[in-house]
């Protein structure tokens, strides 16, 4: 189901969803894609041609720092509705990989349900990947085809809205006077732009990675390959940023009687990671922290769901220091 | 029901068992568990950390047996009885007792390892005529370290009970064997083709116990060995734990030789 968002009908309709939920969109700013909150006296245009964000959509659903419990009383959580604009297909397989985490795998966490029930997500088409974009070499296209509520592609006319889900159509028909009926030709604006796309991906990234990767990273885990890791200087830019790693860590800290239980965002690359009370360590080096990395997110991760816990967004290569390229660690192999 | 919310609880009583190891046993029964699960206790305003409990999944109590070593352990030792103490769980796989019924039950246990398997040898008993014979090896550093001193002479009394003890290192008052735990696993008086083998202790002795298992002739599959990982949600996400494709927390605490044998240096 398509609908058209004529382009002056975008501030209004952005306004009247800021009366019920906080609105959150990509922009750019001296040419890289940055999320801002909506702000009806201080508006800036979105970017919805742009790549993805610098900032990683999983803060609205697990924050880096955030209460998970409180005890004696009890934690009472109720976050407020987000709409999020211009979401890549890229950060979409993040959201998938939490989802099944978070809400496939039992038991399901009822406070990563409560922010994802109340979060909207509205994609957007990638019509010009950059050089660090590889989407496409970890299987996924430049473009969304579920997952988020809405998509939009950019026409001629303004926004080309599809409908991914029913939380979607409910949030057109709610403004139903700011959408037109899709005209001939928009659908096939759209497939040029994407076909476009999807060549220019090509052009970047010729190589696919299948499913004879998981076997070829257990090797070189086993074998010890060191080559790339000799260059990682422990930053764990790449972890942090990375919108497929869900790694945390519980702490406990008092307030007044209360204590409260937050969850941190962890990294596997950290030495202590894996380090028991007793004080063995199962991967104090960091070449077997390296491996495990890769491990968890193109073996054990595809044995569990069939997909890969990467994204191809490229975050971890422009954060990282030594400016280690996962394609051409697995390209090796 | 939030997952990572702890249930609250007293500590009723505490057993100092060695210098280093105590027995919690707690108020009420705030989980109930099946011989093999384990829970994370919380130390109000220090943190949690994994323990299996000791007591028999049938009893009233809900008791845990702690080796001061870490963070929250030494925390724990601070807390007198009366004191508040943070019961989460129960999580993990329990040991598959029914796959052990009309055979016997060969158990190895090192240290503070001989916690949870009290709790397993508890439940075995509670129902020990579905058993052929429970056989328990049990070593610790010096006679000063073996836990449940005060238990085991019963224990022994029990028909198709057999327990035999060794420690690295004696005093004047032992008379038991001396060695460290393989020495007393020359003599295996099971058959080792049917027999589960249950082995916990700490890294080296788990092993050295499983080589020697293995040369005896037991399946890998048969040998079931308690895996101490770091912990954080005992729910399978926080990804700690994970040992090769295996969360510990949710497809142990136990695994079998046969998952984990092609994993580089799985004790550590």
């Amino acid at each position: 189901m398509n609908f058209l968002l004529p382009a002056h009908n975008l501030e209004k309709w952005l306004k009247r969803l800021a009366a019920w939920a906080k609105i959150f969109y990509s922009f750019t700013e001296n040419g890289k894609a940055h999320t801002i909150r909506y702000n009806p006296d201080n508006f800036i245009s979105p970017d919805f041609k742009n790549i993805r964000t610098a900032e990683n959509i999983k803060h609205f659903f697990f924050p880096s720092r955030g209460v998970v419990a409180r005890f004696p009383t009890v934690l009472d959580l109720r976050p407020e509705p987000i709409v999020i604009m211009g979401v890549k297909n890229c950060d979409l397989r993040g959201v998938d990989v939490f989802d099944r985490v978070f809400l496939h795998w039992q038991p399901v966490d009822d406070l990563y349900k409560i922010r994802r029930e109340n979060t909207i997500i509205i994609s957007s088409d990638c019509p010009e990947p950059m050089e660090t974009c590889f989407c496409n070499f970890v299987g996924l296209k430049p473009y969304p085809e579920g997952i988020a509520d809405l998509n939009i592609t950019l026409v001629k006319s303004g926004y080309l809205i599809e409908v991914f889900s029913k939380r979607g159509e409910d949030l057109v028909h709610a403004d139903s006077d700011l959408f037109e009926e899709v005209k001939d030709g928009f659908v096939d604006e759209r497939e040029d732009t994407r076909r476009r796309a999807l060549e220019r991906l090509d052009g970047i990234n010729k190589n696919r990675i299948n499913d004879k990767i998981p076997g070829l990273v257990e090797k070189a885990s086993k074998n010890k390959i060191r080559d790339a890791r000799d260059d990682c200087v422990e930053c764990f830019s790449c972890l942090h940023c990375c919108p497929t790693c869900y790694c945390f860590l519980l702490s406990d800290y008092k307030r007044g009687d209360d204590i409260e239980r937050i969850r941190t965002w962890d990294a596997c690359y950290y030495a202590a990671y894996a380090r028991v009370g007793g004080g063995a360590n199962p991967r104090s080096r960091i070449d077997e922290r390296f491996w495990n990395r890769f491990q968890c997110k193109f073996n054990y991760f595809y044995q569990y769901e069939r997909i890969f816990a990467c994204s191809g967004c490229g975050r971890c290569f422009s954060g990282c220091s030594a400016k280690i390229d996962i394609r051409e660690v697995l390209s090796k192999l | 029901m939030n997952p990572y919310a702890p249930k609250l609880t007293k500590i009723k009583k505490i057993i100092e068992e060695t210098p280093t190891i105590r027995t919690f046993v707690l108020e009420g029964k705030p989980i109930e568990f099946e011989a093999g699960q384990f829970a994370e206790l919380t130390v109000p305003g220090v943190g949690e950390a994994p323990f299996t409990p000791s007591s028999s999944p049938y009893a009233p109590d809900l008791e845990f047996t702690i080796m001061k070593v870490g963070r929250v352990t030494r925390a724990l030792f601070e807390l007198k009885e009366g004191e508040i103490i943070g019961v989460r769980g129960p999580f993990g796989k329990p040991y598959p007792l029914n796959d052990f019924k009309k055979k016997d039950v060969f158990i190895v246990g090192g240290g503070v390892g001989f916690a949870p398997l009290r709790s397993l040898f508890l439940a075995l008993i509670e129902n020990i005529k579905e058993y052929k014979k429970i056989y328990i090896r049990y070593g610790a550093r010096t006679p000063k370290d073996i836990v449940y001193k005060y238990l085991i002479p019963g224990w022994q009394k029990i028909k198709n009970v057999d327990i035999l003890l060794t420690v690295d290192v004696g005093d004047e008052e032992w008379k038991g064997r001396v060695g460290v735990v393989t020495t007393i696993l020359d003599e295996i008086p099971v058959d080792v083709k049917t027999t589960p083998a249950i082995v916990c202790g700490p890294p080296l002795m788990m092993k050295f116990t499983t080589q020697r298992l293995v040369e005896a002739g037991f399946k890998d599959s048969n040998i079931y060995l308690s895996m101490e990982k770091n912990m954080s949600c005992g729910i399978g996400k926080c990804n700690h734990c994970r040992v090769g494709k295996f969360y510990v927390c949710k497809d142990g605490p136990v695994l079998t030789w046969k998952d984990v044998k092609d994993i580089e240096d799985p004790f550590l």
